[in-house]
């Protein structure tokens, strides 16, 4: 297990090599000037360029690239522009809330999703089956500034269960599982949602193949012909769906993140975008990647688990 | 003698821990403030609202505005007990309290400290407020205590360039030397509160200073919040998860926010004066007809009913009210038909089309989107190119934009406003260039003759002509002036009346308290 991530990670350097280049390249085409940023609508274009050149960002964009991928390469992602703050310190401080909202999320979300999904393809077209189907599309229309908002109405403020400002002390656990009740719940039934359909239909193929008919005239209970013969077959689409949402939520939890009041990647990186905080970008760039490439390797594992073929091959 | 002197070092310390410990006891203010997050906390980078308010409440400038208050005339002793000036105006000399310790045990106030963050402030690689110290010849320490200015040529307000505000704020020596880079995100000051750390995204916790030189603060902690959310803060406070919030300058949101139960709602200065800068060297607004025609289908009083009567009031002059200096003009009345009529006369019969950059910023854009609707009945079209606003800003300094809607506030003399926005010095694209979008330099003689004028009737007469000079020729159309809003609850006590803040939100000073 430890060749294969290591492997994945060596056969993800190219992908990483280009996502930075890219980056490194986007956000300078793109018009606004840090240090304007910095420096306030009062700057003049002398104070502006005296400070382009304390920063660097004077010199050639070749030098900057290089003198950017060897630091990184060597763990060094520098300051951020804009704060000061070094980039890893500014990560590590939101990265445990993000992966704490991401876990919780995927853990939610499939606990739910699952389920629901199995019970709708059980009762194909009867009513159960057109009530998780409207629910789980109300759950994906429902934008989080819309659901979020109404669940800190309704549970704080009006019963008073949870706090509206969400960002919790890390080092106190009761603290950390309750504030993030709320934002995994809203942010949890969106992915429920996914997987309740992704779920549904799965099964439903599964389900119409020869070796469940086989197993049932065989006399194998109901229960596991669903559970094992059934859901381990229909098991390779879900858990690419919760595989790829993973992903998605790593970096684009911003608008949870803000309706909860919790810190976080995403709000992170918008920020920085914001601001044209260049190497704070760029760091959160390699380190998103990084995050991804685990993610995805994960998933390939697990692939390996469910279906030993993909492991041959 | 050695063992001595550990001993009266280690009782000495044993107090000051004693009192920082007592300090830090008291209730904690929770103030929510709409931004991700702070900036560079080294005060002479402090540009942003966020960091402004908090820089405020962990430095000290020579002088001080009288808590509560943004009158230069209410200027009071602040880490200078006194001061005097030559007969000309350009030598300074100004006596430090004694006494007055940094946080973190960065030792005593000397007039070094004094000379190196001025020296500091002034230079463009370290302070964003370099051009405030353009006039400042030298500073030097002529005793331990004691600080020598002296100026190249007059200033229209030097105690105001060394006030508790932008480039004014007092740092120690010995803390940037030894922080170095680190400096901006641990900064040490006099102040009655002391940075404890910040955590990114979320909020920047400071403690109470017992070691304050006015006294130790009756609150012990500040928690300030980063709640970028309007709705999400609204809640948090509502919810009694915070004591002083961020408002919005909204009839709206003050009239919801006036009912909660314990609250209250203060409306403040400075006003941030809009103005829509015309340039007045590219068509169309070249042409002054053009110019008249905007001014006329301007409705100012619609503006201030649409943001609303208790936060915003009409603009009346290119300065905004209350500033010294500021005169009121007399400005073209809205009058749509005399509109058409000046359009008809300038070659444009059947109305005429300006394409403009604009920012996406909600508040901004809200207006703009109501001036746009006012122009286009005079025949007026506004193409507008909506943008992020980073863009907005680097693009309107290109000169890309021949109408530029700008607000801002600055430091309450008009000699600031009327030399950022309308010098021939400051016009954009050029090497000195700030926000001079009109291009109009027709009254540089009266600003720079005012700026180095050593009597105020003269300063003030030669203000309100210049102010006069670029009305009339159109070089901008002011529109209205926003003041600040911050609703607290009724058991915070600032210990002053909240009339005014130059740091754009409510002064904690050690006789803030929680009740």
């Amino acid at each position: 297990v430890f060749f294969f991530f290591v492997r994945r990670l060596l056969a993800a350097v190219p992908t990483l090599l280009a996502v930075l280049t890219l980056v490194f390249v986007i956000v300078r085409i793109v018009p606004g000037d840090p240090a304007l940023v910095i420096l306030g609508d009062q700057a003049t274009p002398e104070a502006a360029a005296a400070l382009r050149e304390r920063l660097g960002l004077d010199r050639p964009l070749w030098t900057q690239y290089v003198d950017f991928v060897t630091r990184a390469l060597m763990g060094d992602f520098g300051t951020s522009l804009v704060t000061g703050r070094p980039i890893l310190d500014e990560v590590a401080a939101v990265l445990p809330h993000t992966l704490d909202l991401t876990i919780a999320s995927m853990i939610f979300g499939t606990a739910v999703g699952v389920p629901v999904g199995i019970w709708a393809a059980l009762h194909r077209n009867r009513a159960i089956d057109v009530a998780a189907r409207i629910l789980s599309l109300l759950g994906l229309s429902f934008p989080v500034f819309v659901s979020g908002i109404f669940a800190l109405l309704l549970f704080s403020l009006h019963w008073r269960l949870f706090p509206v400002i969400g960002s919790a002390d890390l080092n106190d656990l009761p603290d950390r599982l309750h504030k993030l009740v709320l934002p995994t719940v809203t942010l949890g039934l969106i992915m429920a949602a996914y997987i309740t359909r992704v779920t549904r239909s799965a099964m439903l193929a599964s389900l119409s193949e020869d070796y469940i008919r086989t197993a049932r005239a065989k006399g194998v209970p109901w229960r596991r012909v669903v559970w094992v013969h059934g859901l381990r077959n229909a098991s390779l689409p879900i858990v690419t769906v919760v595989g790829l949402y993973v992903g998605i939520l790593l970096g684009n939890s911003v608008l949870t993140e803000i309706v909860f009041n919790r810190p976080g990647l995403g709000k992170i990186i918008v920020g920085a975008l914001n601001q044209r905080d260049y190497t704070m970008l760029q760091g959160l760039m390699v380190i998103y990647c990084f995050l991804i490439v685990v993610v995805n390797a994960v998933t390939d594992l697990l692939y390996g688990v469910l279906d030993p073929r993909v492991q041959a091959a | 003698m050695r063992t001595l002197r550990a001993a009266l070092l280690g009782t000495a310390l044993a107090v000051a821990a004693t009192a920082v410990a007592q300090a830090q006891s008291g209730p904690t203010l929770r103030v929510g403030m709409a931004a991700q997050d702070v900036g560079r906390l080294d005060p002479h980078f402090a540009v942003s609202t966020i960091d402004r308010v908090v820089v405020a409440w962990m430095f000290n400038g020579l002088v001080r505005f009288k808590p509560g208050s943004i009158d230069p005339a209410e200027i009071e002793p602040d880490l200078a007990e006194r001061w005097e000036t030559s007969a000309d105006g350009r030598t300074w000399t100004f006596h430090l309290r004694r006494g007055v310790q940094f946080h973190g045990g960065f030792g005593e106030l000397t007039a070094d400290d004094v000379v190196f963050s001025m020296r500091k402030a002034g230079t463009a690689a370290t302070s964003a407020f370099a051009a405030d110290f353009r006039a400042f010849q030298t500073v030097e320490a002529v005793d331990s205590h004691t600080v020598r200015i002296v100026l190249r040529e007059n200033v229209p307000s030097l105690l105001g360039i060394v006030t508790n505000y932008s480039g004014g704020y007092i740092v120690s020596r010995r803390a940037a030397e030894q922080r170095g880079q680190d400096f901006v995100r641990a900064p040490i000051g006099t102040g009655p509160f002391a940075l404890e750390r910040v955590t990114p995204n979320q909020s920047a916790e400071l403690t109470a200073n017992a070691q304050y030189f006015r006294g130790a603060p009756q609150i012990g902690r500040i928690s300030y919040r980063f709640i970028p959310s309007d709705a999400s803060r609204d809640l948090a406070f509502q919810n009694r998860e915070l004591d002083v919030n961020y408002g919005r300058a909204d009839q709206t949101w003050i009239n919801r926010t006036r009912q909660l139960p314990n609250t209250t709602v203060d409306v403040f200065e400075p006003g941030e004066l809009a103005i829509l800068n015309l340039n007045t060297v590219a068509p169309p607004f070249n042409d002054i007809r053009v110019r008249q025609a905007l001014a006329h289908a301007v409705n100012r009083a619609e503006l201030v009913r649409f943001r609303g009567q208790d936060v915003t009031r009409e603009g009346q002059s290119l300065v905004p009210r209350g500033y010294l200096g500021f005169a009121q003009q007399p400005l073209l009345p809205h009058d749509i038909n005399r509109a058409r009529q000046l359009l008809a006369e300038a070659g444009h019969p059947n109305g005429l089309t300006v394409r403009v950059i604009h920012t996406q910023l909600p508040e901004m854009l809200n207006m703009m989107q109501v001036v746009q609707q006012q122009l286009r009945r005079a025949g007026i079209t506004l193409d507008l190119q909506v943008v992020e606003h980073a863009t907005f800003h680097q693009q309107i300094r290109q000169d890309l934009s021949p109408l530029v809607y700008y607000s801002a506030a600055r430091f309450p003399v008009a000699d600031i406003y009327l030399t950022q926005f309308f010098h021939g010095r400051s016009i954009v694209k050029t090497p000195t260039a700030v926000t001079n979008f009109s291009h109009c330099n027709q009254a540089d003689a009266q600003i720079d003759a005012a700026r180095v004028s050593t009597d105020i009737n003269e300063q003030r007469r030669l203000w309100a002509e210049a102010q006069k000079i670029l009305t009339e020729n159109i070089c901008g159309v002011p529109l209205l002036e926003t003041l600040l809003v911050f609703a607290r609850r009724n058991t915070v006590d600032y210990g002053y009346d909240l009339r005014g803040s130059m740091s754009l939100g409510p002064l904690i000073t050690e006789q803030t308290r929680l009740r």
